[in-house]
């Protein structure tokens, strides 16, 4: 049982499975850490074997995936130590990011602020006029981000919208975004 | 006589520059679904800010591109033509669901009557942006029902260097603005790889269902009573959103430019129903209860638009 699986699993990251399997297999994984995990290692074996030679390789990962594989005799073992690609790098562009801001809060003023006009605060509970709260719902702690159970509704829409649109895949930029305020030394809770 | 060909020549320059306007908006769709490009901007809404990079890539295998943040938590949507996964490190989920194949804009050639009818063209002239030349092409509704846009479009590439989304006062909403881009360059495959494994996460899928025999379009079972001029159904199906629970009707409306989904499911017994307006930026969500359905109502339009929509919303046969 556990090697059809197994092989569930690597052919669902090769896409070889039909509609149904996939569903029913991913099913499974939504309700399956040590298969979500299993699947994320087959990942990783899968594309390092499709990539081509790699501009760096990093010795961290190359120990991450033997250590990883060597907790099932995955059949790609052998080969995946030969090609690594940076499946993985760390954030980059954090340099950037802070010199990019500077630049960026000289021209906040364009943007129409909600926010009181005061100095940046450290993050807090934001003042009520910066978002408008759904009606009849109980007073919280005003999110960061609209509410966690609007993420479907809004991943799924922007699907749509950006379909249908000229900007590319730009309009994602509302899930991805975090919500800075500008000056801020940590993220608002 | 004078006067009225005065008018006329006045008119026609209108249409013209009008005219020109809209290959500029068709040349920037085209751009960003074509090109490959690698790039960092700024994101501003609510006196908010963050930075994002965006690599976009086609190839022989197809298009891949990816979305991540570079300020706070690793948020990144990837896309590519089979499929779009959301990673959200605040709460530990992945969401993936299938992707759309680029439509190419105008979706269809009634989009730019449409547009017009709805909103003005208009070509502000050039600019200078991060070492490219730009043209600003303005976008401005007629009523108060949608937002309006302006683009800053590179004039070789035609590659959007930045976008503002104004509200009915004029002022601006949102921004998007390049601090940084190259394009037409090679993109390394690994650039387009997620920084995350999604590695104890929680796994969320979005799937499309085989729609009903009641699905035909245009008659979905409910019906919305009240849209902004200009906005026609161009969608329609069922779709599983969350794990528990059913589906949810899926409606998609459009004027052109805007786009607003309204999706109708059974109400949950047990968890809170959303009910009121929820805002982000440009987003606005509203929530309503009608006969025991959630009925949830999102797009890139201003609140009262959402919520004169999902309120209007009812079963077909009710009266």
């Amino acid at each position: 049982m556990k090697d059809t699986l197994n092989e569930q699993i690597s052919a669902l990251v090769d896409d070889e499975l039909d509609a149904a399997e996939q569903a029913l297999l991913l099913r499974q994984l939504a309700r399956d850490e040590s298969l979500r995990r299993q699947f994320a290692r087959y990942q990783l074996v899968s594309d390092a074997l499709k990539d081509s030679l790699p501009e760096r390789i990093d010795p961290d990962f190359h120990l991450r995936i033997q250590a990883a594989l060597q907790d099932e005799a995955a059949p790609h073992a052998a080969a995946a130590g030969t090609h690594l690609g940076r499946l993985f790098r760390p954030l980059a562009g954090l340099a950037v990011a802070a010199s990019v801001a500077v630049v960026a809060v000289l021209s906040l003023q364009s943007v129409r602020e909600t926010a009181p006009q005061s100095a940046p605060v450290v993050a807090s509970a934001p003042a009520p006029a910066d978002y408008i709260r759904a009606e009849g719902s109980p007073p919280a702690a005003l999110p960061a981000t609209p509410a966690r159970d609007l993420d479907a509704y809004l991943v799924n829409h922007n699907e749509v919208a950006v379909n249908r649109g000229m900007r590319g895949m730009l309009p994602y930029m509302r899930i991805v975004g975090q919500g800075e305020q500008p000056g801020s030394q940590e993220a608002a809770e | 006589m004078r006067p009225l060909l005065l008018a006329l020549l006045l008119c026609c320059s209108q249409a013209v520059a009008a005219d020109a306007a809209r290959q500029w908006l068709h040349g920037m769709s085209e751009a960003l679904k074509t090109l490959d490009y690698d790039g960092t901007f700024v994101y501003q809404h609510d006196g908010r800010l963050d930075v994002m990079r965006i690599v976009h890539r086609v190839d022989d295998g197809g298009r891949r591109e990816r979305l991540v943040s570079l300020t706070g938590s690793a948020r990144e949507v990837l896309r590519d033509d089979r499929s779009v996964t959301c990673i959200l490190p605040d709460n530990k989920s992945v969401m993936i669901g299938r992707s759309r194949s680029p439509q190419p804009f105008p979706v269809v050639p009634d989009d730019l009557a449409t547009i017009s009818r709805y909103y003005r063209l208009q070509d502000k002239g050039d600019d200078h942006m991060i070492g490219y030349r730009a043209r600003i092409i303005a976008v401005i509704p007629k009523d108060e029902f949608r937002y309006g846009y302006r683009f800053w479009i590179e004039q070789d590439s035609r590659m959007l260097l930045r976008s503002d989304l104004t509200g009915e006062d004029g002022s601006t909403i949102e921004q998007v603005q390049f601090t940084a881009l190259d394009v037409g360059i090679d993109i390394p495959v690994s650039d387009l790889r997620p920084s995350l494994t999604g590695d104890d996460y929680t796994w969320h899928r979005q799937t499309e269902i085989n729609a009903a025999q009641d699905s035909a379009y245009g008659m979905p079972g409910w019906m919305v009573r009240e849209l902004p001029a200009g906005f026609m159904l161009t969608d329609f199906g069922r779709r599983r959103l969350h794990e528990q629970g059913g589906d949810a009707e899926h409606m998609v409306f459009s004027d052109g430019m805007a786009t607003v989904s309204v999706y109708i499911e059974q109400a949950l017994p047990d968890t809170d129903a959303f009910t009121g307006l929820s805002t982000m930026g440009a987003m606005n969500a509203y929530g309503a209860l009608v006969d025991g359905y959630q009925v949830t109502v999102v797009g890139e339009v201003p609140p009262a638009t959402v919520r004169m929509i999902a309120t209007s919303v009812q079963r077909q046969g009710a009266s």
